[in-house]
């Protein structure tokens, strides 16, 4: 069960899904992927399926909550919560994607 | 990601695998809500039904994959594996549901038997003694040298000084049963008891459950002080704690009770009903020839509780030493008592009894091993099969440890779900086997089907799952991936056929060491059942009663001819009389006698079997009177003293001369002064068995109840014309109207009684027999399977002989020749290992060798028949192939 390549990746679609429960309050699985999908503009392709091993992971340890409701259009879905622990992770992870961001930045401008 | 994270989703993960159905529905639901969703919002942008549809399952990705990933990292993904090879190998059951019906028959016959041997073994032989730190409690018993002292009983003064002189043991106690009659209650009733000495309850390291154990000075002349047990506290005490220190009635004397014992507790441990403990006080009447001061008179058990760093052999070699200094201190009465043995208590509680366990425990794993054979060749035969589907498998990337492990997995999966049936039949037969043991094995009584039975059934079924599915499963592995796949390509994996062959092969072999054992102890079961005992045993009823000491020292005598009288007059009797030791109850007695014809050393004298009997006890027995006269009521105290032996005494001490008018001085005091007084034999009876399972007719030397009216108590023995247990009532009232105080016990048929004597070599025969026959029939199914499966792969090559002009007769011929090797290689090895292993139930055979060349033709003819008859169909069927169809087929 090693973490493989995709690490960055999935690393950063974990911020994705964190910054969007953040921003809209509890939403369903389609829901984040419609806004991921919005928000990056076409720029991500992602299948949404991706996101549904996300939210197990970012369930499993504790950042997101899981129950169970019912959609503006009356239909049962499942709506995910961040917990505390969760804010706090956003904060973790920003600013260590700023600093890899920025160290990028700055490696494309030295050139 | 840190430690707390971490440990979330490792928790996380394994509630999961508890929670399987639920997640899997809740992940269901939500992937399906999410397509519903993006369809929906799709037909809004004006799509239709199927395009909204087919966009929404674009968008998403492949649901299959996102559900699998889910679900594997839901949980845990080793266990998920399994549980998937699990499910597939529960499907595949259900897709040949005879293939998994045969497997789990065989292996539940093979377990379920195993498992109930198991728990006997564990109850009697596995478990440890009740008591603290029961692995150095040991047994001591008296032995002679270079002699055929063989009932190791010790007598007080050897004890005393034994326990005086040693320094191996932190207690040493000697007990012997007592049977008393409680009085003063509304029912006279009969307790079997325990007298020993002083320190037993610190020897065992059990404490009362209400007073005090016995103090030392409780050995000492006229205390009388009792332990009772649980169970007679609460059924004549009603559990009231106020009867410590009250008085207590038994066989016409007072004890104060003392103590109760635990509710648990048991000593010695195959006597379970034991009700009270008493010190031996009470075997001192304070006179000179009293049993504490006797060192002739051997009735006495010992155990002992070593010190800490004492081994059993260090014990063993003082004990020896001591034995041998007092038979040089003692020679009249020590000679023959010159040496001693130390054993673990349990080894000494078991004796034989724990060699039948073990033959019985290795025939039992015999039989699962040929149950196991079984099976590997089917999973051998179906590998086959599924050459194919492994291949495909292999092609599409599946690593070998991958398809090892799958084939496993499902090996394994059939071994626990024949684990779990045999678990379901053990736990219907154990009550069965029980039953046919009885009380003749201590402890046995305990078995059951309890947690660590279980726990090995479970480890017998994972083990033989692996055993059986080892040899397929890497058989299958190293398959020819090409020649698999191709159409019609149908190599022999590596050796597959030659690995059939071999296991069917042990499989003859083990089958008839173990019919040979059961056809053993057949012959044995029948010579015994069939043997004279050298009297009749029909229509007659036994019973005892005690006559107490403290009322009937001067009496005996003659209230036992009025006794018998009116039993003798009961209508349907035939005839009464009274055995103080009777055969077939495990009582018996030696006894040293002078004999003027060869004068030796008081230590040295001769000494035989015993018994004191009523007039008639011959005549209702029906011992043939050979010589000579009955004894009768005119032979009392005051008449000459008289004795009777059997032929086998006269043959062994007169060398075959007429005995009668002989005198012998037997050792037995009739409390006259002077000591045991000479007697003048007045006949000869015909040799009997003293017990069921006795190999030897003894010498016996019989004195009569009338003349050792100090010697307590007779069994009365009953030929009646009817149902012998039918005259119970009667004969109770007898009892009970000449004593109220006096309650009969031990009421039995002779032939019951006889039929308990034989309890363990019953068990031992049927339990071999069962195991025997299905090892048989396991081995027959084993061989037709084998030969069923080769024939039809030989399809081909016999429709060619065929073709080619071979008669139908030369196949039929060629597949049982070819079954005849399998069987007869079997064969061959099977007798050698039998007669390697012979010696082993030499213990438990009676009237014949263990190499009885009978029996062994007779179990070679069963098998070999069962093999033809096993091969025979399938050679038919060789025979019957239609070359053109087999030669189209393919």
């Amino acid at each position: 069960m090693g973490e493989d390549k995709r690490d960055v990746l999935q690393g950063t679609l974990d911020l994705m899904v964190l910054k969007t429960l953040e921003t809209m309050g509890p939403q369903h699985g389609y829901g984040i992927a419609r806004r991921i999908e919005q928000i990056s503009e076409q720029a991500l392709r992602l299948n949404q399926g991706t996101i549904y091993p996300a939210l197990l992971r970012l369930r499993q340890r504790g950042w997101i909550r899981a129950d169970w409701g019912t959609s503006e259009n009356g239909r049962r879905a499942r709506y995910y919560t961040l917990t505390k622990t969760g804010k706090a992770q956003i904060e973790k992870e920003t600013e260590s994607w700023e600093r890899v961001a920025a160290t990028m930045a700055r490696f494309l401008t030295v050139q | 990601m840190d430690e707390v994270s971490r440990l979330r989703t490792m928790f996380s993960r394994i509630g999961a695998m508890f929670r399987r159905k639920k997640l899997d529905r809740e992940l269901e639901d939500e992937l399906r809500a999410h397509l519903e969703m993006a369809a929906e919002e799709n037909r809004r942008r004006g799509m239709n039904t199927e395009e909204a549809r087919r966009k929404a399952m674009r968008d998403f990705g492949g649901v299959t994959q996102v559900r699998e990933t889910v679900r594997m990292r839901e949980g845990v993904p080793f266990v998920e594996n399994l549980r998937r090879d699990g499910l597939y190998a529960l499907r595949q059951m259900r897709k040949s549901p005879g293939f998994a019906a045969v497997v789990i028959i065989t292996l539940a016959l093979g377990i379920g038997a195993n498992t109930t041997v198991f728990s006997i073994v564990d109850a009697v032989m596995l478990r440890p003694l009740p008591y603290a730190q029961p692995q150095r409690l040991v047994d001591v018993e008296s032995r002679e040298v270079n002699g055929t002292y063989v009932s190791g009983a010790v007598c007080y003064p050897d004890f005393f000084d034994w326990r005086a002189q040693n320094h191996s043991f932190e207690h040493l106690v000697s007990y012997h049963d007592q049977s008393l009659t409680l009085t003063g209650v509304e029912r006279a009733v009969h307790l079997d008891g325990e007298v020993v000495s002083w320190d037993l309850l610190p020897l065992l390291g059990v404490q009362p459950e209400l007073g005090r154990g016995f103090g030392p000075e409780e050995e000492k002349l006229g205390t009388r002080v009792v332990l009772i047990s649980h169970a007679l506290w609460a059924s004549q005490f009603g559990s009231d704690p106020s009867v410590m220190g009250r008085t207590m009635h038994l066989s016409g004397e007072a004890y104060t009770v003392i103590g109760v014992t635990p509710a648990s507790f048991r000593f010695p441990v195959d006597a379970p009903k034991n009700d009270f403990w008493t010190t031996l006080a009470v075997d001192n009447d304070g006179t000179p020839r009293t049993a504490t001061a006797n060192r002739g008179n051997h009735s006495l058990a010992v155990i002992g509780r070593l010190k800490p760093g004492v081994t059993v052999a260090q014990a063993d070699a003082e004990m020896k030493a001591i034995a041998a200094r007092l038979a040089k201190q003692y020679p009249d009465t020590n000679t023959r008592h010159d040496s001693a043995g130390v054993e673990s208590e349990i080894r000494a509680l078991l004796g034989d009894t724990r060699t039948l366990l073990l033959v019985v425990l290795g025939a039992v794993v015999l039989v699962l091993l040929i149950a196991c054979g079984n099976v590997a060749n089917l999973l051998l035969a179906r590998a086959r099969e599924r050459e194919r589907e492994m291949a495909m498998r292999s092609a599409l990337g599946a690593n070998r440890g991958r398809i090892v492990r799958q084939l496993l997995v499902e090996s394994v999966t059939l071994g626990v779900m024949g684990g779990l049936a045999g678990c379901g039949l053990a736990f219907l037969t154990t009550p069965a086997v029980l039953r046919l043991i009885g009380e003749s094995v201590p402890r046995a009584a305990d078995a059951g089907v309890n947690l660590p039975v279980l726990a090995f059934a479970l480890l017998v079924s994972l083990v033989s799952g692996v055993l059986f599915g080892l040899v397929p499963a890497v058989a299958s592995a190293r398959a020819d991936l090409l020649s698999a796949l191709k159409e019609g390509g149908r190599a022999e994996t590596a050796g597959g056929h030659r690995l059939g062959s071999a296991v069917i092969v042990g499989q003859v072999a083990l089958g008839i060491v173990l019919t040979a054992g059961a056809g053993l102890l057949m012959t044995s079961f029948l010579k015994l059942t069939h043997s004279n005992e050298g009297f009749n045993p029909d229509h007659v009823l036994t019973f005892t009663f005690e006559t107490p000491d403290s009322r009937y020292t001067k009496t005996r005598a003659e209230f036992y001819r009025q006794y018998f009288e009116k039993l003798r007059a009961l209508p349907g009797v035939q005839s009464a009389g009274g055995s103080m030791l009777l055969p077939m109850t495990d009582n018996s007695g030696h006894l040293s006698f002078e004999n003027p014809e060869h004068p030796v050393s008081k230590g040295e004298q001769e000494s035989a079997r015993v018994d004191v009997v009523s007039p008639e006890y011959f005549h209702t027995m029906q011992i043939s009177l050979v010589a000579g006269r009955d004894f009768s009521d005119g032979d009392d105290m005051q008449s000459p003293q008289v004795m009777i032996v059997n032929q086998a005494f006269a043959e062994k001490y007169f060398h075959g001369e007429n005995p009668l008018g002989r005198k012998l001085k037997p050792g037995a005091g009739n409390g006259t002064p002077g000591g045991p007084p000479w007697r003048e034999i007045v006949g000869v009876v015909g040799n009997i068995h003293s017990s069921a399972t006795q190999r030897e007719m003894d010498p016996m030397q019989y004195l009569p109840a009338s003349q050792l009216s100090t010697w307590c108590c007779m069994y009365s023995v009953v030929r009646t014309e009817m149902d012998p247990m039918s005259l119970e009532p009667e004969a109770r009232s007898i009892v009970t109207s000449m004593d109220r105080d006096i309650p009969v016990t031990d009421v039995h048929a002779m032939q019951d009684l006889i039929g308990m004597q034989l309890a363990q070599p019953r068990f031992a025969m049927v339990l071999l027999g069962a195991f025997a026959g299905l090892a048989l029939v396991l081995t027959v199914v084993g061989l037709y399977g084998v030969m069923a499966y080769s024939v039809a792969r030989r399809t081909r090559e016999i429709g060619v002989r065929l073709a080619l002009g071979a008669q139908r007769g030369t196949v039929l011929q060629m597949v049982l020749r070819d079954a005849a090797v399998l069987v007869g290689v079997g064969m061959a090895i099977g007798i050698t290992a039998t007669l390697a292993s012979a010696s082993v139930l030499q213990s438990m055979l009676y009237g014949t060798g263990s190499r009885n060349p009978l029996v062994l033709a007779g179990v070679c003819g069963v098998v070999a028949l069962a093999g033809m008859v096993a091969a025979y169909l399938p050679a038919l069927r060789a025979a019957g192939i239609d070359p053109i169809r087999a030669l189209r087929a393919e």
